[in-house]
């Protein structure tokens, strides 16, 4: 599943260690989250949309289903 | 188990450092020529207690575990993690039993408790974190 997790984060010039201490998680859940490695639980995801005041829909794009 | 009372980072030493003194009164209590084990044991748990708590404060995953203070997809390997390691628990136990039988010897039944406990453990975990089928 693709996301706009890196574009978001880098438009608002937030490094991967400053958005995972945002949003309670680590630097290495970000970079994971960002190459679609990891697809994160729903409270996650709801922080994540909720942290770039979008829709989580907008932030996760759940047609595109190629990774895990 | 969770010592919530130990500070996060120190946890994980904490078992560590327990389990090399269990261990090392093992060898101290039973005596014999062998009590010297028992201070190997201590010695070799006490560096591994200070790798431990190193571990603990590095910027990884395993430094996220090691210092209890695991995210969410940190903690979902863990969990895999401690899957496969019971699946080649039990295999070993199966095969170790199995290996036992065939060569008539007396040690094949310490194998079959350890399947045994493995397996109930599968079963436990089925009935505690399975759903319900009622509403």
């Amino acid at each position: 599943m693709r996301n706009r997790i890196r574009e978001q984060r880098t438009q608002r010039g937030l490094s991967q260690a400053e958005l995972g201490s945002a949003l309670g998680v680590s630097r290495q859940t970000v970079i994971s989250l960002e190459n679609g490695r990891y697809l994160p639980s729903l409270p996650l995801a709801f922080r994540i949309a909720r942290f770039f005041d979008m829709p989580v829909d907008k932030v996760f794009d759940p047609d595109d289903a190629e990774s895990e | 188990m969770m010592l919530t009372f130990i500070p996060a980072r120190m946890r994980i030493p904490t078992y560590v450092g327990a389990g090399g003194i269990l261990l090392g009164t093992a060898f101290f209590v039973r005596g014999g020529r062998l009590w010297w084990v028992g201070i190997l044991a201590l010695v070799s748990a006490a560096a591994q207690v200070y790798g431990a708590y190193r571990r603990g404060g590095e910027d990884s995953d395993e430094g996220a575990l090691a210092g209890s203070r695991a995210d969410e997809r940190q903690k979902y390997i863990s969990v895999r993690s401690h899957a496969l390691a019971g699946n080649v628990a039990m295999i070993a136990a199966f095969l170790g039993m199995v290996a036992g039988i065939a060569a008539n010897a007396i040690w094949w039944w310490p194998f079959g408790v350890m399947l045994g406990i493995v397996g109930l453990a599968y079963l436990f975990g089925l009935s505690n974190y399975g759903t319900s089928d009622s509403d």
